[in-house]
């Protein structure tokens, strides 16, 4: 269970401090039996209570002691998880910045983000709970097994012959449940989710007609999954019984031999009260490891996760180029590149120049654009930049000069001012009024002070996209990356927007991948992507009269057989 | 509350059950403690026979039997019970959610409620249940007290007092505040974390990661901190309540000593008392942490308590009359979803019945409003809506299928999800819509073929893909009106072009309204309807309005792709 453990830094001292202190509470647990059974056998002896007030005192010090180490131990256990979850989740978040948006994309942004935040509290309970408990286990029992068998042989050794008994049926009976559980996993998930499922697919259903009806459904899915839940459940508490079964028994047993010991006068009652008190001891730090089972394994697993992104390959920066400010000269190169669905893409391109990738959905288009944004490497085939041959682009020189507008731009809570300035946040008052302006947010300059995002002022698709421009020209930095800007909005937004748009790829390298074939006549170069494979370039001229896949994809849009478009396109 | 409590009326005997066993749980480790104090103490007298001592041995053996079984049937018991409960607080969200789903935009805001429900389960085995027996175990003990020494019980029952009430609602008061600060700053850091996620690119770009990470770890420390000073009331607390368990040890002692040494009491008996504060104060621990989290589970009732009571007046239908052979009118209809913005304005329109007609326009133009109010989703404020004559009732699906934006597949197999359209269906009917809508040869090639389970909200299926499965859907529903609300946004033009053809292929001789901003297919239509600031501001053929219009010509050079 507690395998992983010591890879986590600084735990050596901290476990070395804990047992200590285990050590020392073992033997206050020990007094406090000790004194407590002295106070009784006195106060049986018929001495009056105030005669033997002392020794209560001494019992309840001792009593004090042991839950004060208890007290301090449990400080230390949160300290130390405090602070190593808190280094765990920083050297995962910068990982996570260091592996790219590809990562975050394929592991599910709302999965990552759980992982940081819920995770992190979960690890941090699993320490603070196991550390404390994984100790106890192995010196409180050990520490009054001792001294009971030195105390009393018989009581020894029924603790000693029943703890193995009852360690060996609580695994049993877990494995048990868990094959039956696992057996049934998939179905159980399907009757746990039926829930959350009904109420996502409301609206379906409401069309559908079925709406009313489901009600039934419901109920009739609640009730299959309490009888499954029951089942496996009858199975999963037989573990804790048999904990407590055995515990309980052992105490009882040991109950009666000393009874027996005493009446046959080989046993003194002082003796036989400490053994009595401290049987229960005994089995207390197994069943505590029992309690919080689930909150100990989801916390190991999260800490499992964190550890996972961590050990992910990171980027190989060994072999980082120098690029001065990108310029007519320059060059970048593709040549046989091959990565996730990409297959052998060779392409050149100099200076400052838009192009267009164009492409059914799945033909590779992102997965180019996150190649040249050095979110992705090549597995084979090499990249140049100004001939320097590199694997990958997550290069800093070459991310420092890019501006980067995705289909769904990046906006934080703050004011509009401050979601302008994010590649620049030195910029003045001034300056972000003219990138706003020139982005066409000019009737918001009252506006820049406002709160937008989250909890502020909510944005339509064509605003945010009016930001990420103002945040560009704003940078104005030379390389471009466009990911699908305009697909998701209506047409006149579009038009309006690309207008808007337009000015800003003027002297700049410019990379757009969209699927909407009006962008193309901006582009000097047009790269049409299918399969994966680079199909054909050219300029949308050139690419209409090879009558390849570019035309088939315009042909498309427009409609097979329509002449209206034709005659339309002969006017233009 | 009437989320909690009702249902524990309900549910009178079990809850009785349970109470009663976890009572018993507590009263029989107490026994066993009490009878082996008792047994020592006898065989420390030095009985004559063993026989003396044969009643507790006996018993000794019985309590700690009794203690593992009835805590083992408790456990289920409980369990049992609150999946019961937690069935009938599902219809009844359920009940409470469905007419009111316009009002939800997305299906994740409406599963969150689900999460509530589940929370829920918490309060009930952590805190009612628990509580609810120590109470009972409470009144019990000092009852029985009472009957040795009424003083002696006053005092007793003052500690369990402390134990019980006093702590566990002191504990609730402390956390309280802290928890819902927590609760603030959680949901901002998630939503803060989300959002950097989704826009790594541009923090990376702008090489400012560095500057998210020192200011979101300072957030983080605000949490810590607050994180770290409940754990150290917690810790501080428990300590005291050890103390206080340890003081009513001493105090039993001095008692039972006291009544010993008066000859009230047989010194036998001052073991057994004493131990048994051990179990009872054990019990009584717990409640102080589950007490805490109450501002957790008061947050999730509030929210199905919302959820409950803006829950829509019924609408009681006149029948109205309108025209022969119009699938839809919509007459004079004004609707607004805040009185602010007014989205439909005296809005005149009306189908004939097998017309195909392109609803067209900017976004917010009130598209999807018109679809919403077709369904009786939502009820205009002033006008007439009329579905084949008569306003929409409860069996609009009769008449109305839509196809929308994101049809939710259901994780299910292929088979049920399809037959959701008509549950009457047979597998040769599913197969046949499968296969009409071009989806049946990549359902065989699939290794389970129609039984394939959907995974996680149908994410096994494309796009393209997960729009067929329900157009196959909408085919075995078998109605005479189609609405279609820009089931074709984000996929590419190919796909897209494919996707209408057979929308349009298999609905062929239905009414159709096709809600739609692109232009793509528009000449196939029998009418246009361009919707602009709450009003129809073109209407005609394709043609007509490409020749005449001079704004529905300029978005269709845009659109293909030609200015």
């Amino acid at each position: 269970m507690g395998r992983d453990l010591f890879r986590y830094q600084g735990v050596v001292p901290v476990l070395a401090g804990l047992t200590f202190l285990t050590i020392a509470q073992a033997v206050l647990v020990i007094l406090q039996a000790k004194w407590l059974a002295a106070a009784l056998t006195r106060l049986f002896n018929g001495e009056a209570p105030a005669a033997v007030f002392s020794g209560m005192l001494l019992f309840f010090a001792a009593l004090a002691g042991r839950y004060l180490t208890g007290f301090f131990k449990q400080k230390a256990a949160e300290h130390y998880s405090e602070k190593i979850s808190a280094a765990l989740r920083h050297d995962v978040l910068n990982k996570l910045f260091s592996l790219g948006p590809r990562y975050a994309q394929k592991e599910g942004t709302g999965r990552l983000v759980t992982l940081m935040i819920e995770g992190t509290s979960q690890f941090r309970t699993y320490l603070d709970l196991f550390l404390p408990k994984m100790i106890n286990m192995m010196v409180l029992p050990a520490a009054i097994w001792l001294f009971v068998l030195w105390t009393d042989h018989t009581s020894g050794i029924i603790l000693a012959v029943t703890l193995p008994v009852l360690l060996v049926f609580m695994v049993l009976l877990g494995l048990a449940a868990r094959k039956k559980a696992d057996s049934q996993w998939e179905g159980y998930q399907r009757l746990a989710g039926h829930f959350t499922d009904s109420l996502r697919g409301l609206e379906t259903l409401t069309f559908l007609g079925r709406a009313r009806s489901h009600k039934k459904q419901i109920e009739h899915v609640s009730e299959e999954y309490r009888k499954s839940t029951m089942n496996t459940l009858k199975v999963a508490f037989l573990s804790s019984f048999a904990l407590d079964f055995f515990a309980m028994l052992s105490v009882a047993t040991v109950a009666v031999f000393l009874g027996l010991g005493l009446v046959d006068g080989k046993m003194a009652l002082l003796p036989a009260l400490t053994v009595l008190i401290l049987a229960p001891e005994y089995f207390l730090p197994v069943r505590e490891l029992g309690t919080d089972y689930h909150a100990t394994l989801n916390g190991q697993e999260a800490g499992r996760a964190m550890q996972e992104i961590l050990e992910k390959p990171d980027w190989d920066l060994e072999n980082q180029f120098k690029l001065q400010t990108w310029s007519d000269e320059a060059t970048l190169s593709l040549s046989k590149v091959e990565a996730a669905s990409l297959k052998k893409i060779s392409f050149s391109v100099k200076g400052r120049k838009k192009i267009g990738i164009i492409g059914t959905s799945g033909a590779g288009k992102s997965t180019l654009i996150d190649i040249l944004g050095g979110f992705l490497a090549a597995d084979s085939g090499t990249i140049s930049v100004n001939g320097q041959t590199v694997s990958h682009l997550h290069q800093a020189d070459w991310q420092n000069q890019l501006t980067y507008i995705p289909q769904h731009p990046y906006i934080f809570g703050g004011t509009l001012a401050d979601n302008i300035r994010f590649y620049k946040p030195d910029a003045s008052n001034e300056e972000v009024r003219k990138a706003a302006e020139k982005a066409g947010l000019a009737s918001f300059e009252d506006l820049l002070e406002t709160e937008i995002g989250e909890g502020g002022r909510r944005l339509s698709g064509g605003q945010m996209q009016r930001i990420a421009a103002a945040r560009a020209f704003l940078a104005d930095r030379p390389i471009l990356l466009l990911d699908e800007p305009t697909a998701h909005l209506d047409i006149e937004t579009e038009a309006a927007l690309k207008e808007s748009m337009l000015p800003l790829f003027d002297d700049k390298l410019v990379f757009l991948a969209t699927h909407r074939l009006h962008w193309m006549k901006e582009m000097d170069w047009i790269i049409v992507m299918e399969h994966g494979q680079i199909a054909e370039t050219g300029t949308h001229t050139e690419l209409l009269l090879k009558n390849g896949v570019y035309a088939s994809l315009v042909q498309a849009a427009r409609g097979d057989t329509h002449e209206l478009a034709h005659s339309i396109l002969k006017r233009a | 509350m009437n989320w909690l409590i009702p249902y524990l009326k309900e549910h009178k005997r079990l809850l009785a059950a349970v109470i009663l066993l976890g009572s018993l749980t507590i009263f029989a480790a107490s026994a066993l403690l009490f009878s082996s104090g008792y047994l020592i103490s006898k065989a420390a007298s030095r009985p004559e026979n063993l026989l003396m001592i044969y009643v507790p041995i006996v018993l000794v053996r019985t309590f700690g039997i009794m203690r593992s079984v009835s805590s083992y049937v408790e456990r289920l018991m409980s369990h049992s019970l609150i999946l019961k409960i937690v069935s009938r607080m599902r219809v009844r969200l359920y009940e409470a959610i469905r007419p009111q789903v316009s009002r939800f935009k997305t299906g994740d805001a409406l599963g969150l409620f689900a999460d509530d429900i589940e929370h829920l389960q918490d309060v009930y085995i952590k805190l009612i249940f628990p509580w609810l027996s120590a109470l009972c175990v409470y009144a019990l003990s000092i009852t029985a007290l009472g009957f040795f020494s009424v003083s002696f019980a006053l005092v007793m029952g003052l500690y369990f007092f402390v134990f019980t009430v006093l702590v566990p609602l002191a504990s609730l008061l402390v956390m309280k505040a802290k928890q819902m600060k927590q609760k603030e700053q959680r949901a901002a850091q998630y939503s803060r974390l989300a959002d950097t996620v989704m826009g790594m690119g541009d923090w990376v770009f702008s090489g400012r990661e560095k500057a998210f990470v020192a200011s979101y770890e300072q957030a983080e420390k605000e949490w810590t901190r607050l994180e770290s000073s409940k754990r150290s009331f917690a810790r501080g607390r428990d300590l005291c309540l050890q103390l206080l368990a340890g003081a009513a040890v001493v105090t039993t002692m001095i008692w039972a000593g006291g009544q010993s040494a008066d000859g009230q009491m047989a010194p036998i008996l001052i073991a057994a008392f004493t131990l048994v504060l051990f179990p009872i104060t054990e019990a009584f621990l717990p409640l102080s942490s589950a007490a805490e989290e109450w501002a957790g589970y008061s947050q999730s009732l509030g929210r199905l308590q919302t959820a409950e009571k803006e829950k829509p007046a019924a609408h009681f239908i006149q029948p109205v009359f309108g025209d022969d052979g119009l699938a839809l009118q919509f007459r004079r209809v004004s609707f607004s979803y805040n009185e602010s913005e007014p989205v439909l304005q005296h809005f005149n329109f009306s189908a004939r019945a097998g017309e195909k007609i392109a609803v067209l326009g900017p976004s917010g133009a009130g598209k999807s409003t018109i679809m919403q109010l077709a369904e009786g989703l939502v009820s205009p404020q002033s006008g007439t809506v009329l579905v084949n004559g008569h306003e929409p009732d409860e069996y609009i699906s009769r008449e109305i299928a839509v196809l929308n934006q994101q049809p939710y597949l259901f994780n299910t197999t292929v088979m049920n999800n399809i037959r959701l359209g008509n549950p009457r269906a047979t597998d040769e009917e599913v197969i046949e819509a499968a296969k009409k809508v071009h989806m049946h040869d990549y359902i065989q090639s699939l290794p389970d073929g129609y039984q394939t389970v959907m995974q996680e909200t149908g994410s096994r299926f494309s796009g393209g893909e997960r729009q067929r499965i329900a157009l196959a859907r909408i085919l075995l529903q078998q109605t005479p009106i189609v609405i279609l609300d820009e089931p074709t946004v984000g996929l590419d033009p190919i796909t897209e072009r494919r996707l209408i053809e057979t929308v349009f292929d298999v609905l062929e001789g239905k009414t159709i309204l096709w809600i739609t901003h692109h232009l793509a297919g528009m000449e196939q239509m029998d009418r246009i309807v361009f919707l602009d600031g709450g009003q129809i501001q073109m209407d005609g053929t394709h043609e007509e309005l490409v020749q005449q219009e001079l704004r529905y010509q300029k978005l269709y050079e845009l659109d293909m792709g030609i200015s």
